[in-house]
């Protein structure tokens, strides 16, 4: 039976801030909601300083809500077992340098009641899956920003929690890190787990999520499917691979003969430079 | 549905509590703060050659000797364990928030209070080891002296025809020097003062940001704990203004938030040979965790309700 408990339930938040001693409170967040279910991806996306850390530490209960409410999988923020299925990825993780890679994962999955060969196993199921089993034994003081991307996601799933909380993963990672942390949520989601990511970088929430919120100046001013948000309902794409030119015309014919019908462009798709990077990377590699 | 690994989960505030601490721990000791160790065995070696010259007998001999090396390795241990308890406590939590570390953890099912006693406990064990290290050290050298002082004033007494009885007594009084039951009180004493000033530096990082505020005021307590008592008896006797119940209520609230370090002066007695009875040192020992659970219970009300 699917399960029906949303996994993020945020009630018209608000968070002031006292800016000094007698000044006006900042208010960060002003009245935002988010729902969000089992096994989706959510995006909150919006500019610096627009909210969306606020959000997710009150949804941590790292901050107390001046008004309004969060819930996890129907618990409140605010208490302690609200995290048992929660892991979380703070936006530029430093994580404790004298540690290696698995004394890190021991750590945390020790603060979740791990212990033993249970926690042996996860620990290397867990470094297998972001790929640092090669650096296991190196310290994070040696680690590049994208492994410590990783093994804060690593971190984030010790104890296997339902809702991955992500802020800004791929912050300062270049472009191989951040397309090894997009197919990790990938992973994260084919395995049914749901996935709260804020991020300014558009694309890359575009590719993975579901679910979009735009916050701006603390207010939730856009909400919705991906597919619903971004899809142009008065067009139609056709992508046509190896046509000959001919083909393209007699299309442009047969458009320009049907009433109401506007041919807007024809063309060569491009591809981002994101992919066109990878690819020139991969083939240096071989 | 729940997870396969949440239903095999051993939680308990203890095991969270020792996983913080052996962390911390293991943090501060990578931070190589054992090397102290070194400056400590040259001061004790060093003791060792502070022998005054002193009038001629048998009693006389190595005398200082003994004194001194106590001394100055109790010296040593204190002030080491409070600068360490101070300054490990204060570089513990602003490095957590500054690095963010403090989130990871506090995002996982940790509750504040676990966090806290964690790292005060992890300090604690930091000194504790340390503090044993040095006793080490210090029974040692005490050991080897002693018994060369007990050889030579038997030699010399036996020259100048003491009685048996006298030799026994002479020797009983030097053995008092040396390593003994009162001397690992002392030492104890030391601990129980580290841990008040590990716990109060604990309650002050709670609502400062930076070590160097956080250290600044917890010597300035620690400076203040070793005249308050006096303080507060000067304004007690001093007239009728001291007499009121308000006067008494205030001291009382003094003596209450602010240890009285005089207490704690007991380590003089023991350099000088005397005993430390059991009763003073259970009295100490009250104190200590009295005031070690006050400041950490103080300081989870501050941080319980601390955003980041």
């Amino acid at each position: 039976m699917a399960e029906t408990t949303p996994a993020v339930e945020i009630c018209n938040l608000v968070k002031d801030f006292r800016t000094s001693f007698r000044g006006r409170p900042l208010r960060a967040v002003d009245g935002v909601s988010i729902r969000i279910l089992p096994g989706e991806v959510y995006g909150l996306i919006g500019p610096n300083g627009s909210g969306k850390s606020t959000t997710m530490k009150a949804l941590l209960g790292l901050l107390v809500p001046t008004a309004g409410q969060c819930a996890i999988f129907g618990k409140d923020s605010l208490r302690v077992d609200s995290r048992d299925d929660v892991g979380f990825l703070p936006e530029n993780p430093y994580f404790y340098k004298h540690l290696s890679g698995v004394e890190t994962l021991r750590f945390y999955g020790k603060l979740c009641g791990l212990a033993g060969r249970q926690l042996k196993d996860r620990v290397n199921e867990l470094l297998a899956l972001v790929g640092l089993e090669d650096a296991r034994d190196r310290r994070l003081g040696g680690y590049s920003k994208g492994m410590l991307q990783r093994i804060g996601l690593a971190q984030a799933l010790v104890q296997d929690p339902r809702l991955v909380i992500l802020d800004e993963p791929t912050a300062g990672v270049d472009p191989v890190g951040s397309r090894q942390i997009r197919d990790l949520i990938f992973k994260l989601r084919e395995r049914g787990i749901t996935v709260f990511l804020c991020s300014h970088l558009l694309e890359q929430v575009q590719e993975v999520c579901d679910q979009v919120g735009i916050i701006f100046q603390g207010r939730m001013i856009r909400e919705g499917r991906l597919d619903d948000l971004i899809a142009i309902e008065d067009q139609t794409e056709i992508v046509l691979r190896d046509a000959r030119p001919d083909l393209v015309a007699q299309i442009s014919v047969l458009v320009a003969e049907t009433p109401g019908t506007t041919l807007v462009r024809t063309g060569k798709p491009r591809t981002t430079l994101e992919r066109l990077f990878l690819r020139e990377i991969r083939e240096e590699q071989r | 549905m729940k997870s396969s690994l949440s239903k095999l989960r051993k939680r308990s505030h203890c095991r969270r509590i020792l996983v913080i601490s052996t962390h911390a721990f293991t943090q501060l000791a990578r931070m190589k703060v054992f090397y102290f160790l070194a400056i400590f065995a040259g001061i004790t070696l060093a003791s060792n050659f502070f022998d005054l010259p002193q009038h001629a007998g048998p009693e006389a001999v190595g005398a200082n000797v003994l004194s001194s090396i106590k001394s100055w390795s109790l010296g040593a241990m204190t002030l080491f364990s409070v600068v360490l308890s101070v300054v490990a406590t204060a570089l513990l939590l602003p490095k957590d928030v500054e690095d963010r570390t403090l989130y990871t953890i506090l995002a996982k099912p940790v509750p504040r209070i676990d966090y806290l006693a964690g790292k005060l406990l992890g300090v604690l064990l930091l000194v504790f080891v340390s503090l044993a290290l040095m006793d080490l050290l210090m029974v040692l050298a005490l050991q080897i002296r002693t018994s060369m002082v007990v050889a030579e004033q038997a030699a010399m007494a036996s020259a100048m025809g003491y009685t048996p009885d006298a030799l026994a007594s002479l020797r009983a009084e030097t053995l008092a020097n040396g390593p003994n039951g009162s001397l690992q009180g002392a030492v104890l004493v030391v601990f129980f003062r580290a841990a008040i000033m590990a716990s109060l530096a604990l309650l002050i990082s709670t609502f400062s940001t930076s070590t160097l505020f956080t250290t600044i005021v917890s010597f300035a307590v620690y400076f203040i704990g070793h005249f308050q008592a006096d303080a507060r008896d000067f304004y007690l006797q001093a007239g009728q203004a001291g007499q009121g119940g308000f006067s008494r209520f205030a001291s009382l609230a003094v003596s209450l938030v602010l240890p009285d370090f005089q207490l704690f002066n007991v380590i003089d007695a023991v350099i000088e040979g005397q005993a430390l009875p059991w009763l003073m040192l259970g009295k100490i020992a009250f104190v200590g965790v009295y005031y070690a659970l006050f400041f950490t219970l103080a300081s989870w009300f501050i941080f319980a309700d601390k955003e980041f």
